[in-house]
């Protein structure tokens, strides 16, 4: 195990893509599970927190400490055991999300969740409920984990494979690994019935494997991972438009959703009709980001949709279908590209990924953080809410860019700050912003998750009582305050049950 | 104007590549194919050329069925036609030189684009033993290209600099990256290249002056070693370059 004492030797383990900066008295890497173990009775018994870092690449400072000590999963990044018959695999935490989809694709299989940034750790996917551009026709990480291994602080293990353990309404039941009882009461707040990371996942009856998925390692620390797998499709299209006006692209995109809906739902639909995977948007600004690394982008456009679909690749209907779909909503036939293969896919991706880098790079040399939205709103409320939201940032004159996951109806809508006036109004609109979300029956973190710089926003959504009910149920399992504390809720909650 | 671009069906660069069990080839399970990376440059500029002054375009390409998948990329990008010189076995440069020459002539194009290599062999050298066989004026490593009446302006990249060259029609120019930006497939591209022909041609016969005797595998490099990472670990690495590495 390395150790890492001095300050200047894990600088790097302080802060994530959020760049919220904190603070810790060392960094522990364990190389495996009885060292994992080891690490969490000792720092149980002396009542010092304990952060579990992933990669670094969350954007609320979840795995960012503030005081105690980190423990990184890194050196736990085995792939376990794939199987191509049964269609799973089981993984160590840290193994990197982008190399588990290279390797389970080379054995003709899919791994759906895939986050914008693909070098982070599955275990932190799990821990966040992950999800991105794909999520529109395949969900979020919660479906696809049918089992996982968590160790608690006091160096208790609970296995638990979906389908076996369910709550009894409210009440959970599950029996550790040296058979030790835990009994618990679910809080029975309302859930959004949009992509949903902020909070515990609570049902009643619920599989009791749903409320580790999301819990952002407050609950235990998530030593194996069983994951689900589908047969990889034939093919798939994918697709950049390019239209004349940000009308044109979310009447098409809204068209394109319930059409992709109904058909997901009617599974006796021909399977050349149109049936989007994702739907993705880029305004005008987010588009003049792009344009000086991708100089083909048409130079009149004014929003831009990313699309795919799964298909074959001999069903020229489908692609007939979204033409005409494209033409309906005045777009050029010439300006959609088409991605030809593997390699021009991965360009489109980077077409995506680069929107946000691109933004960070730009907010940073400002030397000011960006305020981004991760709000989702249902699908009958979203055009109402985006233009609302539009219409009160350009009220204030602040610099935005919008881009996202429309199809999924969230948007990531960045207001890029000048100075500290206007960072300052920049909150006070997102404020605003999460708690329209939120009356319009929404969530104020669609996959995200609240970490550490979401907090405020989620006591907003649920309510002081539910938070509180959040920390009750975390000291069942964590009774010495010990785990990701800071996550999800204050430290003062814990206090204060 | 008749404009040709000859294209290349190579293995994907990122492709791990073994050597086959005859030690001649490589083997070519698992690896992928893909346009030849420098030839996407000399797909764009041939539309581009198209686009100002107007004409045809005409894709080519040596191989076997494979190659295919190329040419109805270039067509899908927007190449008028594509030619298939049917041949899938070994031809040294000056051979795959000689059948797209004569395939260059018959399609009666003044200009001609290639990129610079082909990324599987490397020679760099098929275009400019095209020009020659053609008696076109040659331009190589080229990253800027125009054309005025008879006249073609190029900037070539030299070592530790740029050299600006002008020649006339006809010509041959092979493609630098920076040329271009090489445009995606549209949509509506992909549905006119399903529908076009990939006319198949026997290519001339010609000599190899070059057999392939046999490919090796690389030897690894040893894995570097991380000594330290702060000051602490200079004296150890000073020691190790010293004792192991005698470099110092």
């Amino acid at each position: 195990m390395i150790v890492k004492k001095e300050p200047e030797q894990f600088q790097n383990y302080l802060s994530d893509a959020s760049n919220y900066k904190g603070f810790a008295d060392s960094v522990y890497i364990p190389e495996n599970e009885p060292e994992i173990i080891e690490l969490l009775k000792k720092f149980n018994e002396q009542k010092t927190k304990v952060t579990i870092a992933g990669n670094g690449t969350g954007l609320t400072g979840a795995r960012v400490p503030e005081g105690g000590v980190v423990i990184s999963l890194e050196k736990l990044n085995r792939i376990i055991n794939l199987s191509r018959k049964e269609k799973f695999v089981i993984v160590q935490p840290a193994v990197i999300l982008k190399d588990l989809q290279d390797f389970v694709e080379a054995e003709n299989l899919l791994y759906p969740p895939d986050p914008t940034e693909r070098n982070c750790f599955i275990g932190a996917t799990v821990a966040t409920n992950a999800s991105g551009a794909r999520s529109f026709k395949y969900g979020p990480t919660r479906n696809y984990v049918v089992g996982l291994r968590i160790f608690l602080p006091a160096g208790e293990i609970i296995s638990i494979e979906r389908g076996k353990y369910f709550a009894n309404g409210l009440k959970g039941h599950l029996i550790t690994a040296p058979g030790k009882e835990i009994l618990f009461t679910l809080p029975d707040y309302y859930m959004p019935h949009t992509k949903n990371a902020a909070g515990y996942f609570c049902r009643a009856n619920m599989d009791l494997i749903d409320l580790f998925i999301g819990s952002e390692g407050t609950l235990g620390v998530i030593t194996e991972v069983k994951l689900k797998l589908l047969d990889l499709p034939k093919s798939l299209l994918s697709s950049i438009a390019f239209f004349k006006s940000e009308e044109n692209a979310l009447d098409f995109i809204d068209e394109a959703r319930s059409i992709s809906i109904r058909a997901s739902n009617n599974q006796s639909r021909s399977p050349s009709h149109l049936n989007a995977s994702a739907l993705e948007f880029f305004d005008q600004k987010a588009l003049n980001f792009l344009r000086p690394d991708f100089q083909n982008i048409p130079g009149k456009s004014e929003a831009a949709v990313w699309f795919e679909q799964d298909y074959n690749d001999n069903d020229d209907s489908i692609i007939t279908n979204w033409i005409n779909l494209l033409k309906k909503y005045n777009c050029d036939e010439d300006s959609v590209w088409l991605a030809i293969n593997k390699n021009e896919r991965e360009k489109f991706h980077e077409f995506r990924h680069a929107v946000s880098w691109k933004v960070n790079e730009f907010i940073a040399q400002r030397n000011f953080k960006k305020i981004g939205t991760d709000v989702a709103v249902p699908a009958q409320n979203f055009r109402q809410f985006y233009s609302w939201i539009k219409k009160k940032i350009e009220l204030e004159n602040l610099d935005y860019v919008a881009y996202g996951h429309f199809g999924d109806c969230h948007p990531h809508l960045n207001m890029l700050p000048k100075d500290e006036f206007e960072y300052q109004k920049a909150k006070q609109i997102y404020a605003e912003i999460c708690a329209e979300a939120v009356r319009l029956k929404g969530t104020i973190s669609a996959e995200h998750g609240i970490g550490k710089l979401k907090r405020e926003s989620l006591l907003k959504m649920h309510g002081e009582e539910n938070i509180r009910k959040m920390a009750a149920l975390k000291l069942i399992f964590d009774p010495n305050k010990i785990l990701n504390i800071g996550n999800i809720f204050n430290e003062n909650f814990l206090e204060r049950v | 104007m008749k404009i040709a671009v000859c294209v290349s069906h190579v293995p994907d660069t990122a492709a791990k590549i073994n050597i086959g069990s005859d030690s001649k080839n490589i083997d070519q399970n698992g690896v992928t194919f893909v346009v030849n990376p420098y030839d996407e440059y000399a797909i764009e500029e041939a539309l581009k050329t198209k686009e100002k002054f107007g004409g045809e375009t005409v894709a080519i390409s040596l191989g076997g069925d494979a190659n295919k998948e190329t040419l109805r990329k270039a067509l899908a990008m927007g190449i008028d036609n594509a030619v298939l010189l049917k041949d899938s076995g070994f031809r040294d440069s000056l051979s795959v030189a000689k059948a797209l020459a004569e395939e260059i002539k018959t399609q009666g194009a003044e200009l001609v684009f290639f990129g610079k290599q082909s990324v599987d062999y490397d020679s760099s050298i098929v275009g400019q033993l095209t020009a020659e066989l053609l008696g076109y004026n040659c331009i190589s490593v080229v990253i800027s290209f125009s054309l005025d009446g008879n006249k073609i302006t190029c900037e070539r990249e030299i070592e530790g600099g740029k050299e600006i060259v002008e020649t006339a029609l006809p010509a041959l120019i092979t493609a630098q990256k920076g040329l271009n930006e090489p445009r995606y497939a549209s949509l509506k591209g992909i549905m006119a290249a399903k529908k076009k022909e990939i006319i198949e041609k026997q290519p001339v016969a010609a000599q190899n002056y070059i057999e392939i005797i046999s490919m090796k595998k690389t030897e690894s490099k040893q894995a570097g070693k991380i000594v330290g990472t702060d000051s602490s670990a200079v004296p150890e690495l000073v020691r190790l370059l010293r004792e192991e590495a005698k470099v110092i």
